[in-house]
């Protein structure tokens, strides 16, 4: 009886939490990004391709595909994704070793991709490896619980991301993949750990690590190490303004003739060739370009009031795996955002990464919107009255 | 509890939301600063990057002589550039611009590889060699027309003309003197490119229409600059001088008609060396100091001792003053003692007695050395300042010589003995004919000019010459020394100056060049008619002639044969008719 009325009240009080807003939120991110990859690309693609529309195109086929993904991944049970999670380590283990075969494709002088047979559809494992490290991370912490804190547990967790990390950047030579792995992992660790004082000695010694590597890279003059020649472009872009420091410059340009109010939508100048792969990881300058400092503060306050989201529904979340899952994606997402930001605005030296949800590439939106199933998953089992 | 670590999972998960909301709110503090504090500069980068700036380039203003021959025109001609991003084979490009521009590989291979939109190879192509190069049809090579700087009499008149450069800007000259008139406003056609230096259809194109120079006419006189040329190189190559500057000039009101300081250069190819054995030979340096020697106006940038021409100076003064009339009574034994300084004349054996007139006609040194000692340091000093003498004579050309003059504290009565007959001071040919003209034209000082009246594209008249000048001497001595100049010539050391049928004023001079004793000296004679009337002055000062170097035997001569010619051509009446 008692069940009976409580399944009664809860259908009555429309039992189940659907976060709407997060919903909304992805669903602007995702449109936003579709007009922005036309707008930063359409004039290269008709130039390149004799197709205005082409990225869009195949982004459009890209997101339709993620949000079919998205709805499976949402639906898929608690208990095959804890079955799946090993597997999926080990898949995309294979998966980045595949680049070396045959099957790997090269694209800008880079190997990062595998061709998808029968399609022109290209996968960066280096996707697959993040929904795998998150998975699997949520699995083991959730197994662990507050035993996290001790040194053995800790360290084990720690090397997790390890691997796979060390796969994509000696495999695929993709150091910005490789950190946001590492950063995913390291970040559910931290979530579901007890203590912080090891935090927070990782980070100052991480920043002290930074200054030296800058002062050896500024010493050698940025020759040799072409790691270290970013890192001189870096803090003087304009000395170099036509090699290294080219794309951080023509960036530059593009968010400084923005102003505030930007020149309007598909008025960009820099992304007709100026910036290069405008549509793809420089693609915020050009936002800020047509859409001055108000377009790019709108698209930064999107992504806050995303991760805001998600950090509720991680904190409601049922059972530990579930917020781990939730947080591990929110992880993603926030460290890929903001190092995008900051390699476009050159506060950090210049890497490869992409702005989730708008940014050009197939891969990184179909991984995306998968883990945003499960996101939706994890909300839709809040009961909402515990909502809090 | 649903699960056991949802209190610290909550507080990390907001720790980590917290970091990741402070890095957003830093980029955005970092953003704003980019787009707001850094905005203008990078959004000038910017705009320096798209628009290809197409320049139209403003036709230079002509320079005129009096009767509208053209001095300083323009000629067309080619600029070859070229467009990095639509270069499709730089080899190629490299060897042909190589081949038909006359350049080194290495200057081309740089341009041509530079990454920019547009790359400027050479200018100043004649139209030959840039159609050959267009008829190529090599991508990303333009050929664009415009124009050149173009002096249709050559090397006449170059030391006053001037030549522009590369970019039409005057370089010396009236070009440059008067360039701000002549130059105009370039104007601009500026298109969006892309990065491949293509134009965005769809941008509209901004023009902002060339405004032409002014045309700047002067009082210079083709015709009488061009037999002035002729008799100066005639006299320079007779006497083997080093160079010869003759002036022509209107003493009544400073007009320039002719200035000429041969040897003169080619204004159309200004840089060519004089053919010398081991020029090939030299720097960079001394090819520039030639040239600038090449290029130099003896006329107004050199200085020279006057020598006996400026007594005109000290005579003036004196019958201003009254210190000596045509009529006070000399003795010339042959020299002068000034404070146990024995001063010679250049008679030897002495002029014996004389009146002044006659004094002046002999050219006696003694005479004027009694003359400046009787007006004193001070009024002479005065005088001296007053005639104009101490300022620059304001002529419209660049690099004007200042006169080199003893301190007036430093003046004792051998320096004034000195000064009175021309010597131990140094101005420039200018300058003493300045002064003369304004000693001899009623006694109002003139401010030399070439360039009279500049006209713009709207028809706009702009007026070059100053007003009257002020009055430095009386008319009445004024006329008392024209006549005596005038007995000068007709009876005295200036005879070869004179003229048949006109009444011609002047003055010698023989002055040694500085150091003594080196055997150079300068031979000058300043010559006016009509000597009641004066309408033209002229100078002509003879450096380092060979042989007989007396100014009445070389240099009056090359006045009274330039007189001989342009006083009937300028329409000045015999005195019998
Ligand atoms: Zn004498």
């Amino acid at each position: 009886m008692a069940t009976q009325k409580g399944k009664n009240r809860r259908r009555e009080k429309n039992e189940y939490f659907f976060d709407y807003s997060l919903l909304f939120l992805l669903l602007f991110l995702l449109v936003f990004g579709m007009v922005m990859i036309y707008s930063a690309s359409s004039y290269e693609a008709f130039q390149a391709y004799g197709d205005a529309a082409f990225y869009f195109k195949k982004q459009l086929v890209a997101v339709a595909v993620g949000l079919v993904g998205m709805v499976i991944a949402s639906r898929i049970p608690q208990i095959w994704l804890r079955y799946v999670a090993y597997i999926s380590y080990l898949v995309s283990a294979l998966l980045i070793l595949l680049v070396l075969t045959p099957l790997g494709v090269e694209s800008h002088g880079a190997r990062r991709w595998i061709g998808i047979p029968g399609t022109s559809f290209n996968l960066q494992p280096a996707e697959v490896a993040k929904i795998s490290v998150i998975l699997v991370c949520a699995l083991l912490l959730s197994n662990i619980k507050g035993d996290v804190k001790k040194w053995k547990y800790w360290f084990g967790m720690m090397a997790v991301p390890l691997p796979l990390a060390a796969e994509i950047f000696f495999v695929t030579r993709n150091l910005s993949s490789a950190i946001i792995v590492v950063a995913i992992g390291w970040v559910m660790v931290f979530i579901s750990s007890p203590t912080f004082l090891r935090y927070a000695v990782m980070v100052i010694s991480a920043g002290a690590v930074a200054a030296v590597v800058i002062r050896m890279a500024v010493s050698s003059g940025g020759d040799g190490n072409f790691r270290f020649g970013r890192i001189v472009a870096w803090l003087n872009p304009e000395a170099d303004s036509q090699g290294t420091g080219f794309q951080t410059v023509q960036g530059l340009y593009a968010i400084g003739s923005g102003g505030v109010w930007g020149k309007g939508l598909g008025e960009s100048i820099q992304k007709l060739d100026f910036v290069p792969e405008a549509q793809n990881d420089m693609i915020f300058s050009i936002i800020c370009e047509e859409l001055g400092l108000f377009g790019g503060g709108a698209v930064m306050i999107l992504f806050i009031m995303l991760l805001w989201r998600m950090m509720r529904i991680a904190s409601n979340a049922r059972d530990n795996f579930s917020a781990l899952v939730v947080s591990g994606v929110m992880a993603h997402i926030a460290v890929q955002a903001v190092l995008n930001i900051a390699v476009v605005t050159n506060t950090i030296p210049n890497t490869g990464v992409s702005l989730p949800f708008i940014s050009y590439g197939g891969s990184s939106v179909v991984f995306l919107l998968a883990e945003m199933g499960l996101v939706f998953g994890v909300a839709g089992k809040i009961v909402k009255r515990e909502m809090n | 509890m649903l699960f056991q670590n949802k209190v610290y999972h909550r507080r990390n998960l907001l720790i980590f939301y917290l970091l990741c909301f402070g890095a957003f709110l830093g980029l955005f503090v970092r953003l704003a600063y980019i787009m707001v504090c850094e905005g203008d500069y990078y959004s000038e980068r910017a705009t320096d990057l798209h628009e290809r700036e197409r320049s139209i380039k403003a036709d230079r203003g002509l320079i005129l002589d009096r009767n509208g021959k053209v001095l300083a025109g323009n000629k067309s001609v080619c600029t070859v550039s070229v467009v990095h991003s639509q270069i499709s084979d730089p080899e190629e490009v490299i060897r042909v611009l190589c081949e038909h521009l006359d350049l080194s590989e290495e200057y081309v291979r740089k341009r041509v590889e530079k990454y920019s939109s547009m790359e400027r190879i050479k200018s100043n192509v004649d139209i030959e060699t840039g159609d050959r190069i267009r008829e190529l049809k090599l991508d990303g090579v333009k050929v664009d027309e415009d124009y050149k700087r173009y002096y249709p009499y050559g090397s006449l008149a170059s030391k006053v003309l001037g030549f522009t450069g590369s970019d039409n800007q005057g370089i010396l000259g009236l070009e440059v003197k008067y360039d701000s008139y002549l130059k105009g406003e370039p104007g601009k056609i500026l298109t969006v490119t892309d990065a491949k230096g293509l134009e965005v259809d769809g941008i509209s194109e901004r023009r902002i229409e060339p405004v032409s120079g002014s045309v700047l006419y002067t009082g210079l006189d083709i015709n009488i600059q061009a037999y002035a040329t002729q008799i100066a190189y005639q006299v320079m190559e007779s006497k083997q001088a080093d160079s010869v500057s003759i002036i022509v000039m209107n003493p009544q009101n400073g007009e320039i008609m002719a200035m000429v300081d041969v040897p003169e250069y080619d204004l159309n190819n200004p840089y060519a060396l004089p053919e010398e054995p081991g020029s090939e030979e030299l720097t960079a340096e001394q090819k520039q100091e030639c040239l600038n020697r090449v290029w130099r106006n003896s006329c107004i940038n050199d200085t020279y001792e006057p020598g006996s021409v400026f007594k005109i100076i000290t005579a003036a003064a004196g019958l201003e003053t009254g210190v000596v009339t045509c009529d006070s009574r000399f003795y010339c034994p042959g020299y002068i003692v000034v404070d146990d300084r024995k001063i010679r004349c250049h008679k030897t054996q002495g002029h014996g007695s004389e009146d002044f007139v006659l004094g002046t006609m002999n050219s006696c040194n003694p005479v004027f050395i009694n003359v400046g000692l009787s007006l004193g340091i001070d009024r002479y000093y005065e005088y001296f300042e007053k005639f104009g003498l101490l300022k620059k004579t304001g002529v419209d050309l660049p690099g004007e010589a200042g006169t080199i003059m003893h301190k007036k504290d430093n003046m004792g009565n051998v320096e004034l003995a000195t000064v009175a007959f021309g010597q131990s001071f140094q101005i420039t040919p200018m300058q003493m004919l300045t002064t003369a003209a304004s000693l001899v034209n009623g006694g109002k000082r003139v401010t030399p000019h070439i360039g009279v009246k500049t006209v713009d594209q709207n028809s706009q008249e702009t007026v070059l010459s100053d007003g009257e000048g002020e009055r430095i001497l009386s008319e009445e001595t004024s006329e008392t020394l024209r006549g005596i100049l005038e007995q000068v010539v007709s009876e005295g050391t200036g005879k070869n100056g004179k003229v048949e049928g006109y009444l011609v004023g002047g003055k010698t001079a023989t002055s040694q060049t500085l150091p003594r004793g080196s055997g150079r000296y300068i031979a000058s004679f300043l010559g006016f008619a009509p000597a009641d009337n004066p309408q033209v002055m002229a100078i002509a000062i003879v450096n380092n002639p060979k042989g007989v170097y007396y100014g009445g035997q070389v240099a009056a001569p090359v006045v009274r044969q330039l007189f001989e010619n342009i006083l009937p051509y300028m329409g000045i009446q015999e005195y019998n008719q």
